[in-house]
């Protein structure tokens, strides 16, 4: 089965439609992960109205392509420039950029992009294994426990997200309410739309997305001074990792991978939290401890290699139940939507060519990454250069003309420059974006199953727990509820002790 | 972060979930049976109020030590001092108000005019310094959108009088 879904997985990825679109996103990728500032979930949003005309194959296989090349292009410039380029390089920054000081940068781009190359070709047949398994067995999940595991994903995803918990849960609730808005799933009755003919059909995904993470990071732009970056000079020849390096990188890699893997199944943001697990976990079985922070290989190996394996094992619950739990899937989710496919454990059955289509172009797109990455870096770094005076109005007129493109409709523009602001307001209060975008993808699916679930057992609230398979999901909830009071209380408490003990 | 700003915010996060609230008891709640429209949104809605009541806490119990250090801070009540003191704000609001006109503008003299506008004055905005550049920007951006968007994606953009 496993070997037939990977011929014509790659069968369909080699259609010259779908070629093109995976070389697209790996080229538009890697250049968002170059670029601080323009996101992957935001570049999806802008790039969701184009991929419409290439049909939901072709579109999510770009789509995809420019979520995990970001995480190729991400490394660049934390290793040349001291800059991530997205928040699952920031580890990064720490060996990679001291390498490139002692003149290795070579060395460390070398290792990011083949650590990134074997760890997203490791997670992708994982996924090809475990997805279809876990769609087949989801099959039989009902409403409740639906809404036991959307429950679950909320929680576990406060857990990761920010400095505050209680933050993103409020972000979190925003999104839920957002997504009451337009029609109501099960009775058609029309909410909060305050009498706006445009807003019947709900809050616009894209002019949300876009205003939030495109408008609003322009915004803070805007608002702090920018200096011009140095960018060190890689040379070809330098490019090749020597014997000692390449001895050292392999077990991190091949740690960053599965333990990437893992990560990327749990909701939150598991790019960036696999990049800093990794590199914990690299600083406390090294043997060169001592390096670490001063140009170690395994800090640029390891945490390299788990952001991508993160980024396949995230497209799990997206792709088998449907429900994404990082920003970058939710926006992946939006835009399978509005291609007119339902991700899910129906998925498998009803669309196989999206199914395997879009699992082939992995292995695909992590090769022309990998070419892409390997000689050009040098052009790719340079276009950190590019002056944020030219770079932000080119981001804001592609905003515009994403948020108006998904409906035509001028009202979505001004929806995005309102999310722009409020997004502005809310970075300087702490409060993080992502989670309010993944609320707003999962209301929807929160809300049928919550009340299916009610009709279901004709009002009986217990309903809602009935199932063994629920009983689990809601004692893995509640675990995941309590767990951090918990230990917050006892940390508070031996803080107390030691000082009391100091003093 | 000053916390009284801190304060602030969770009262005015807890105003929008009452707001939120009280303007979703139009909708009907129904039976436990058949649950309402009105159900889901009052949970999140109450679960909204509940957290952002534990937030305005924590931030009370954060700034009674503090409290009287910070209300002398910033007394600049004229615009021309609200500029002065907030240099970082100027701008992103500048911009704001940019972004507005330019809306505004795209309804009567049409997408592409108005883009050209916006593109030139945000890139002066952001600190170029000639003109030539920006121009050049402009036009490149303006042309890309018109070949890539509306003649091979088929998306009309809205036109105005002119063009």
């Amino acid at each position: 089965m496993a070997g037939h879904g990977i011929l014509s997985s790659l069968l369909i990825t080699f259609q010259p439609v779908n070629f093109f679109a995976c070389f697209m996103g790996a080229v538009i990728g890697t250049l968002v992960g170059v670029l601080p500032g323009l996101g992957p979930a935001a570049a999806m949003a802008l790039v969701i109205p184009l991929t419409l005309k290439l049909g939901p194959t072709a579109g999510l296989i770009m789509l995809a392509g420019i979520y995990y090349g970001s995480m190729y292009g991400g490394s660049t410039t934390s290793i040349l420039v001291n800059v991530p380029g997205e928040p699952a390089s920031v580890v990064t920054t720490l060996d990679g950029y001291a390498m490139a000081r002692k003149g290795r940068a070579g060395a460390a781009l070398a290792i990011a992009a083949i650590g990134s190359f074997i760890a997203g070709t490791f997670s992708v047949i994982a996924l090809q294994l475990f997805a279809p398994l876990l769609a087949r067995s989801a099959l039989a999940f009902g409403p409740a426990e639906y809404f036991a595991l959307t429950v679950l994903g909320i929680l576990l995803l406060s857990n990761l997200t920010g400095k505050s918990r209680v933050k993103s849960l409020i972000m979190m609730m925003a999104g839920l309410m957002l997504s009451a808005v337009g029609m109501d799933p099960i009775g058609g009755i029309e909410r909060f739309s305050f009498g706006f003919e445009s807003a019947q059909g709900g809050v616009s995904f894209i002019a949300m997305t876009t205003g939030l993470f495109g408008v609003a990071e322009v915004l803070s732009v805007m608002a702090e001074k920018g200096e011009p970056v140095d960018l060190l000079p890689v040379r070809f020849r330098e490019l090749y990792p020597n014997r000692e390096e390449m001895k050292r990188s392999a077990a991190p890699i091949a740690r960053g991978s599965v333990l990437g893997f893992l990560i990327g199944l749990l909701p939150g943001p598991a790019a960036t939290v696999a990049s800093f697990a990794s590199y914990g976990l690299e600083r406390r079985v090294s043997r060169h401890r001592e390096e670490f922070g001063k140009g170690a290989i395994e800090g640029v190996a390891g945490p390299e290699s788990a952001n991508n394996a993160a980024a396949g094992g995230a497209m799990i619950p997206l792709l088998s139940l449907g429900l994404p739990f990082t920003p970058s899937t939710a926006v992946l989710l939006g835009g399978m939507l509005l291609h007119g496919i339902t991700p899910g454990p129906l998925l498998l059955r009803d669309r196989p060519d999206v199914f395997w289509g879009v699992i082939g172009s992995f292995y695909l797109g992590n090769m022309m990454l990998l070419i892409l990455n390997l000689p050009l870096v040098g052009i790719f770094a340079k276009i950190v250069r590019v002056a944020p005076k030219y770079l932000m109005p080119t981001v804001l007129v592609l905003c515009v003309i994403g948020a108006y493109g998904d409906n035509s409709n001028l009202f979505d523009v001004w929806v995005m420059l309102g999310a722009g602001i409020v997004g502005y307001i809310m970075r300087r209060y702490n409060y993080e974006p992502a989670p309010l975008v993944v609320g707003l993808v999962l209301g929807p699916v929160m809300e049928r199953s919550v009340r299916q679930a009610l009709i279901i057992s004709r009002g009986n609230i217990s309903g809602l727990w009935d199932s063994t398979l629920c009983m689990i999901m809601w004692s893995i909830v509640l675990f995941a509820a309590v767990l951090p009071i918990i230990t917050g209380s006892l940390k508070s408490r031996a803080q107390g002790r030691s000082k009391k003990s100091t003093a | 972060m000053l916390v009284r700003k801190e304060i602030a915010s969770s009262l005015v996060l807890i105003l929008f979930g009452v707001g939120f609230l009280l303007y979703n008891a139009k909708y009907s709640i129904d039976t436990w049976a058949n649950p309402g429209p009105g159900v889901f949104p009052l949970m999140v809605g109450a679960v909204l109020v509940i957290l952002a009541a534990l937030e305005l806490l924590q931030d009370v119990r954060k700034s009674k030590p503090k409290e009287i250090k910070e209300s002398n801070e910033e007394s600049g009540s004229s615009i021309r001092g609200f500029f002065r003191t907030k240099k970082g704000d100027a701008k992103p609001l500048l911009m704001i108000a940019v972004f507005i006109v330019y809306l505004l503008m795209v309804k009567w003299v049409g997408f592409f005019i108005s883009n050209f506008l916006f593109v030139i004055i945000s890139s002066k905005l952001m600190g170029a310094r000639d003109w030539g550049r920006p121009i050049a920007l402009s036009a490149g951006i303006s042309l890309f959108c018109y070949f890539l968007f509306e003649v091979w994606l088929k998306l009309a953009f809205p036109r105005g009088a002119l063009f």
